[in-house]
């Protein structure tokens, strides 16, 4: 590998620089309509740094009190724009819905890396197939058969059908995890007398931990970001962030400041999970790269 | 219990977010925060749960405000009793009435009566997915429906008729309640469709002039009283503050039913109509395409960005001081009266629309009712699919009666209220100053209402072709997609026509 001179180190670390601000400034934009005051947010030309500090946006939308604005102790349970149990609906449905996919794709796909049946390449088709239909073409008719099971408007309506959207996926990109993971490890346990279910438990799923780790993330902030079905199929007793996030539009104007701080608190549950996985996130999207 | 400061908040939110998802009674909820040293103030702001405009919460001192009408308060404690433990559910758009009942007086409702209230916000298009969905499917997953004047006529056939409820359960029928008090060019205009009374009148934004005054006076400019005065006052505002302060903005945002309530001022403005009476879209016309001239040279004063605008962008807009003058919806005035919001706060005024160029048209179709003062009003209806329908009554009644009217129109962001008798009550008159939530335009919003209203015509279609083939065809318009006005609006002639005759 050819060395690089001092000039050319700091030009590639301005530009990894350049690359990192251009990634983060809108996050720090939409920071700052947070934390400021309403009549800033949309002031020309834009204020990137000079702008009014506002704890408004996040007390109404999470009860939490700053002291700043309202002079009192504000307290949680506030107006339509208190969104702290909307938060918690997020996490619950996301954490669930993910652990529910990955429970049951983790099993599915070793079973088709390492198993053959008739018709299995069928099998796989039709599994990829199920991603191919679009949402809006399930959501009504899955209204009408949750409304039948009384499942509507439930936590486990809501978890049932996030796992069931993301499986296909996750069983796809585990089996391709599965399937890096040489099958002689399998024959050799087989050999000295392991079961399927003790070489799946013992051997092969701790290999294919980083595979398992980032194919959980996917399926977290496809639960995190699914809007569709939580529309359709709640009403009052759970709705998720990216569903209450449109509460901000009013017939007067969308409140934005509110709409900027339920984003903020929005990334955080988000940044700790990945966070959580993060050491095995990366083994997990490296793997496969090399092939035998 | 002892709490330090920081436990004792945590134990509060914790109290209040049980009580908001229902897991404890209102009396635990009072209870406890009485053993938290809470008073009566400080359950206000947490229980009562104020708006501050738009959503948010309400100052201490407005809350313990609320005293609801004993006698009424009575009544219903009485009439409600064989529906307690009943859940009501209602979608509705967060409108400053919507607003103000979940944020601040649903309580009041469900501790005089058991009745549980549960009130979905969403933005308009979602709702009229979800009351399509309801009705569709006819599973009564709703009990009440937030219905939009250009809805009226699709869920014409899914509601009960309020007159004949109100005279068939005289047990039911709230006193005092008076119909008679609703002003009644909004029941014609947002209640009736072919002589049904789809729903009881909620609420009425209605397009009414709105102007910066500093400027009218610095450039000498008078309130303009015809639309030629009008598009006058945008030039000169234009002329002489721009490119800082547009003369005037809009709401054109292609294919949202904004895009259509702009076009229908300007075309009733100018004496046309959208229906002929033989059912027909005249609005490709002499005077339609009078209008579309006018609208053309008026946006000429417009910001760049109001093509992409809804009614959000607009009032930005004069929010941000760079608007000069807006025809449009009443319900901004307390917005950008608010200090804390608004750069403009005390700046504007409000006046009735200018009168049209030529006589409004009287022969339409579909009971289309022309005026420059373009109403969206909306009305709220019990579904006839609800199982818990009695309650629902119960509950829209008292939505829509003169006490809650009043605390909706003082706490809810100044809307306009549906009811004669709300405009004269003292309580709504004392916010007649400047500030959030001024009431200081409803003068003029109810004159607008009683002699410059125009309502949109109603048929089953209209939904349809009023949130989408008419806005869709204008915004192709303002792109660039047609070379005219006159072949825009055959296009649009061509379009309705076709699914209007099925």
């Amino acid at each position: 590998m050819m060395s690089l001179s001092p000039t050319q180190r700091i030009i590639r670390a301005l530009a990894a620089w350049l690359v990192v601000a251009i990634f983060a400034f809108p996050i720090y934009y939409w920071f700052t309509i947070a934390f400021r005051v309403e009549k800033e947010i949309f002031e020309l030309p834009p204020l990137i740094f000079d702008w009014t500090f506002s704890g408004k946006s996040f007390e109404e939308v999470f009860g939490i009190s700053f002291g700043y604005d309202n002079g009192a102790q504000q307290l949680a349970g506030g107006g339509n724009f208190y969104m702290m149990p909307r938060l918690w609906d997020s996490i619950v449905v996301a954490v669930c819905s993910t652990i529910l996919a990955i429970s049951i794709a983790t099993l599915a796909s070793y079973a088709l890396s390492r198993m053959r049946f008739a018709g299995q390449h069928h099998f796989v088709f039709w599994i990829l197939s199920t991603r191919m239909m679009p949402p809006v073409a399930v959501a009504i008719p899955m209204f009408f058969i949750y409304k039948q099971f009384g499942l509507l408007d439930t936590y486990t309506g809501i978890i049932l059908v996030h796992a069931l959207m993301n499986l296909p996926l996750a069983v796809l990109l585990l089996k391709s995890f599965f399937d890096d993971i040489p099958m002689e490890i399998d024959e050799a346990a087989l050999i000295d007398g392991a079961s399927r279910w003790l070489i799946f438990r013992k051997i092969v799923a701790p290999m294919a931990i980083g595979g398992i780790a980032a194919t959980a993330v996917l399926c977290f902030i496809f639960s995190w970001t699914e809007f569709l079905f939580v529309l359709t199929l709640t009403q009052t007793g759970l709705k998720t962030v990216p569903v209450v996030a449109s509460t901000f539009v009013t017939s007067t104007g969308t409140a934005w400041g509110n709409m900027a701080a339920l984003g903020v608190g929005a990334m955080v549950p988000a940044f700790i999970f990945i966070l959580m996985v993060q050491k095995n996130l990366v083994r997990g999207l490296t793997l496969g790269s090399l092939k035998q | 219990m002892r709490f330090n400061h920081n436990n004792r908040k945590r134990y509060i939110a914790s109290i209040t977010d049980q009580f908001v998802k229902g897991k404890i009674d209102r009396r635990t909820f009072m209870r406890t925060a009485a053993k938290l040293g809470l008073g009566v103030g400080a359950l206000g702001a947490a229980s009562m749960l104020p708006p501050g405009g738009r959503g948010g919460f309400i100052s201490e001192a407005r809350a313990q405000d609320i005293v609801q009408d004993p006698d009424m308060m009575a009544w219903l404690k009485e009439a409600a009793k064989p529906f307690a433990g009943q859940t009501v559910r209602l979608a509705t758009e967060s409108t400053p009435p919507s607003n103000a009942i979940n944020s601040a007086l649903k309580p009041f409702f469900e501790e005089a009566t058991g009745i549980k209230v549960e009130i979905e916000v969403l933005p308009l298009e979602q709702v009229l997915q979800k009351l399509t969905l309801d009705v569709a499917s006819g599973l009564g997953t709703y009990d009440l429906y937030y219905i939009d004047q250009s809805w009226m006529a699709s869920f014409a056939g899914d509601v009960i008729d309020p007159r004949e409820k109100y005279e068939s359960s005289s047990d039911l029928a709230m006193p005092n309640y008076n119909m008679d008090d609703f002003l009644p060019a909004l029941v014609d205009g947002i209640s009736m469709y072919d002589g049904i009374m789809v729903g009881v009148p909620y609420d009425i934004p209605i397009f009414i002039t709105m102007y910066r005054k500093d400027i009218y006076e610095e450039l000498g400019l008078s309130v303009p009283t015809t639309m030629e005065q009008y598009l006058a006052n945008a030039q000169a505002i234009q002329a002489a503050k721009g490119p800082d302060i547009y003369g005037t903005t809009g709401q054109m945002k292609s294919g949202h039913y904004s895009l259509e309530c702009d076009w229908t001022c300007w075309l009733w403005a100018h004496g046309g109509s959208i229906f002929g009476p033989d059912g027909k879209f005249t609005g490709n016309d002499e005077a339609g395409l009078a209008a579309m001239d006018y609208w053309n040279k008026l946006k000429e004063n417009m910001p760049e960005g109001v093509t992409t605008w809804t009614w959000d962008g607009q009032g930005q807009s004069v929010l941000q001081g760079i608007a000069g003058q807006a025809l449009s919806w009443g319900e901004f005035f307390p917005w950008w009266d608010d200090p804390e919001a608004s750069k403009v706060s005390g700046l504007m005024e409000a006046a009735v629309p200018p009168a049209p160029t030529t006589a409004l048209r009287t022969e339409t179709g579909f009971g289309e009712i022309p005026g420059v003062g373009h109403q969206g009003g909306s009305s709220l209806a019990v579904s006839k699919y609800s199982k818990n329908q009695d309650a629902a009554w119960l509950f829209a009644q008292w939505a829509t009666s003169m006490d809650t009217q009043v605390y909706i129109t003082t706490l809810g962001g100044g809307t306009g209220p549906t009811r004669e008798s709300v405009y004269d009550d003292e309580r709504v008159k004392a916010n007649n100053r400047v500030g959030a939530g001024t009431t200081r335009h409803l003068d003029v919003v109810r004159e607008t209402i009683a002699s410059h209203m125009g309502s949109e015509p109603d048929l089953p279609e209209w939904a349809e072709l009023s949130n989408d083939t008419i806005p869709v065809e204008l915004g192709r318009y303002f792109a660039g997609d047609y070379d005219s006005p006159k072949e825009v609006m055959d296009a649009i002639a061509k379009k309705v026509d076709d699914i209007v005759s099925g």
